[in-house]
């Protein structure tokens, strides 16, 4: 219903629907994918995979087999679509790609800023008449940010007061609790009424950020908002930021103060950044790192689950009649268990029956508004080979890789993926950080695309129908 | 061997806690994996055949079959009856249709030839695109050899060691094919201006205006080496549709500001027409500049 209170973005809707509908008329589509994944879950390093390996396809090269098989030998070339009067910077996939097969090897840093691509698919017409018509193209619109940032669209539906209540209520569960102790003691401590000082409020916002950033960075936790609070982007922390929440009911000055600048943050980032990015697309790739939640503990990993479901409810997958009239809406949805190599082979459909699980909720909400959705274990950049180990005596099923950190060569047990959320009893072996890898051996220009894992299978999915 | 998190599971059990076991250290450092990519691609299924009958197409693809089957068996009895007549008879009926089925397929063979040509234009921006120096440099010598302006740069073509050297030395022959080109579409703009100012009705105007544009196109193509028949006109006026709508939308514009300009009766009448006039002059700028770009062997940009 929130369309009828918003008739400007009703009628933009249905400019973008009536130009989609054009577009595909004259064999002119243009397809927004949105790669939508909590932090440090690979958004840049399937960006990058992804556009080199479609890069070298459209060169000839057989690196998206199953995308290939789809495509028939219609693909006829792959480009950059050229750059226009864009005002975001560019994803620079020659330098990801030089950094990876550099030596020593680097993968990508995170992701600071915002940044986007097209890319240009001149594909053969099917039918002999539509021979005649000449070749027709397929744009595909990608976007690169921050994952915290994505968590701030929960947000977008509270106002101060709820957001306050639920975040609160959250910090004071489980290990959260112990990272957040000095916060919440600040917090409880703060007299009813207290008054708009800008140190009360300064002091409020340095705990609470370096809460945040303890729940990130040493728990594995990814539900943490505001997002722009753990990673501003280039022009750093601005008084907007500098809030916190407060017990409710709260009144007096701070309060108010708070109150303010939260609405204030949230009408700027739904203006700069989920209104011309996420209101409208067609394909999303929701990407999950099951295997770093299910390492870091059982709240990291309800904690996925609990942030994935809440950014799901606030998207908009169509199948609502307005969604219908405008011609809006989200065609296919694919989520992807990512870092797919640190597993062996044997044991990565265990990994996507178990994503299947964590995204129970989105998955059953996108397919309730008709989306198609399918579930994939993928590997952007495959960085190890399967190998046998033995621990305790027994032979297990292992993966081989070089560690970044020393080029040493080092097997890693991932342990059983369980096939559904474990039982109680998984989480005793305590917690485990997956060494990184080194990436492979590869060409710095990209030439011959990038080894991955399931790719292709991926992009059949989510792309396959346009082709 | 070290092991982390030390095994904390009985031997007996599987073990339950992932762990990063590290192998042996060598005195130099292992190399990089290697997956040897594109050869490690495992093979797919034969890809469907890229091109598939549409309705439209069986529709046509039967009725030619019907009508240049039926034709061909009628014509058979036809001279197998007249040879049954007489000797004479047979023989000069078998000329007959000897000779209309060779230049039948004179006509067809020449509108393949025609296509063919307009798609070798393609295959060659392909290779441009795709940085496939071999390939671009065969279709840039093939267009050479048949446009007079770009004959003595066989040799460099030949010699080219990059896409980059290819483009660049074939940017001025194609630069004075543009200027050519846009001659060709000023002389038509002026034609079609001349004529809707004086025609009589604005049915003719359209019919002038289209035969005017096949020609120029063909003009323009026959500057880039090009012989399109029927088919390769067709092709080549189909990259223009998309322009269309860009041009319909400004002849909207000037229209409505030239009848806004003069609000006098006389020459609110003369205007109309001067209007429509230039409209249609602009329109073949246009043409011939849609199509001159439709020709290039290499991609614009």
């Amino acid at each position: 219903m929130s369309g009828l209170l918003d008739p400007f973005g009703l009628l933009r809707d249905a400019a973008w629907g009536a130009e989609r509908f054009g577009r595909s008329l004259i064999g002119q589509e243009r397809i927004r994918l949105a790669v939508t994944g909590l932090t440090r879950a690979g958004k840049t390093v399937f960006l990058t995979s992804l556009l080199a390996n479609l890069l070298a396809a459209g060169r000839g090269r057989r690196t998206l087999p199953a995308l290939e098989e789809l495509a028939g030998k219609r693909l006829r070339a792959v480009r950059p679509a050229p750059a226009g009067v864009e005002g975001l910077p560019r994803f620079d996939v020659a330098a990801h790609l030089a950094a990876l097969a550099a030596d020593p090897p680097a993968w990508p840093a995170r992701t600071e800023d915002l940044s986007t691509l097209e890319l240009v698919l001149e594909l053969d017409r099917q039918s002999m008449l539509g021979g005649l018509l000449g070749t027709r193209t397929v744009t595909l619109e990608l976007l690169d940010y921050p994952g915290e940032w994505l968590l701030d669209l929960p947000m977008l539906g509270d106002d101060y007061a709820r957001w306050s209540a639920a975040t609160l209520e959250r910090l004071r569960r489980g290990r959260r609790a112990e990272a957040a102790a000095e916060f919440l003691a600040f917090v409880d401590a703060l007299p009813p009424g207290a008054p708009a000082e800008d140190s009360l409020a300064r002091r409020g916002f340095a705990l609470y950020r370096d809460t945040l950033r303890a729940c990130r960075d040493r728990l594995g936790f990814r539900f943490l908002q505001p997002g722009r609070l753990l990673n501003p982007g280039p022009r750093g922390e601005t008084p907007l930021l500098w809030f916190f929440p407060l017990p409710q009911p709260a009144r007096g000055g701070l309060a108010t103060l708070l109150a303010e600048r939260h609405h204030a943050y949230v009408e700027a980032q739904r203006r700069d950044f989920f209104e011309p990015y996420f209101r409208r697309f067609e394909r999303q790739a929701v990407l999950v790192d099951v295997l770093g939640a299910l390492h870091a503990g059982r709240d990291a990993f309800e904690d996925t689950a609990e942030a994935l479901a809440a950014i799901a409810a606030a998207l908009r997958y169509g199948g609502g009649w307005l969604d219908w009239l405008t011609g809006t809406g989200v065609d296919r949805v694919a989520f992807v268990a990512t870092k797919a190599d640190h597993v062996p082979a044997r044991q990565r459909d265990a990994l996507a029956a178990l994503l299947g699980h964590l995204v129970a909720a989105p998955q059953g909400r996108a397919t309730g508004a008709g989306v198609t959705t399918s579930v994939h274990a993928l590997a952007s950049i495959r960085c190890t080979e399967d190998d046998v180990a033995t621990l305790d005596g027994r032979p297990v099923a292992a993966v081989r890789g070089l560690l970044l950190e020393n080029g040493r060569s080092a097997k890693v047990y991932p342990g059983e993926i369980p096939l559904r959320p474990p039982d109680p009893g998984f989480w005793d072996h305590g917690f485990f950080e997956m060494p990184e890898f080194q990436p492979p051996k590869l060409d710095p220009a990209g030439g011959s695309g990038v080894p991955h894992l399931g790719l292709d299978t991926l992009l059949a999915a989510l792309i396959g129908d346009v082709l | 061997m070290s092991d982390r998190p030390p095994p904390s599971s009985p031997p007996a059990s599987p073990p339950v806690g992932p762990r990063v076991i590290l192998e042996e250290e060598t005195r130099s450092p292992p190399p990089r994996l290697d997956f040897e990519w594109e050869q490690a691609v495992v093979p797919v299924a034969a890809p469907r055949p890229s091109v598939r009958w549409s309705g439209i197409g069986r529709l046509f693809g039967g009725l030619a079959l019907l009508g240049g089957g039926l034709a061909a068996l009628d014509a058979a009895n036809f001279v197998a009856d007249q040879f049954a007549r007489g000797p004479l008879q047979g023989w000069a009926t078998l000329g007959v249709v000897a000779s209309g089925l060779a230049l039948l397929g004179g006509g067809a063979w020449r509108e393949l030839r025609g296509l063919a040509s307009i798609r070798a234009v393609d295959r060659a921006r392909s290779a441009f695109l795709r940085g496939d120096l071999a390939t671009a440099k065969a279709e840039a010598l093939r267009w050479a050899g048949s446009v007079q302006e770009a004959a003595p740069l066989q040799p460099a073509i030949r010699n080219a060691a990059s896409i980059e050297e290819l483009r660049a030395l074939l940017q001025p022959a194609l630069a004075t094919l543009e200027a050519r080109a846009a001659l060709l579409g000023r002389n038509a703009a002026v034609q079609s201006f001349a004529v809707t100012a004086i025609s009589p009705s604005p049915g003719l105007d359209a019919l002038i205006f289209a035969w005017r544009g096949v020609r120029l196109v063909r003009q323009v193509a026959a500057l880039h080496g090009l012989r399109p028949g029927l088919a390769g006109t067709l092709s080549l006026l189909r990259r223009t549709l998309l322009d269309a709508a860009t041009v319909a939308a400004t002849d909207v514009a000037v229209d409505a500001a030239a009848r806004a300009l003069l609000s006098n009766r006389l020459l609110e009448q003369f205007a109309g027409e001067a209007a429509a006039g230039a409209v249609a002059a602009r329109r073949m700028l246009r043409l011939a500049k849609v199509a001159a770009e439709a020709c290039r062997v290499v991609p614009p940009g």
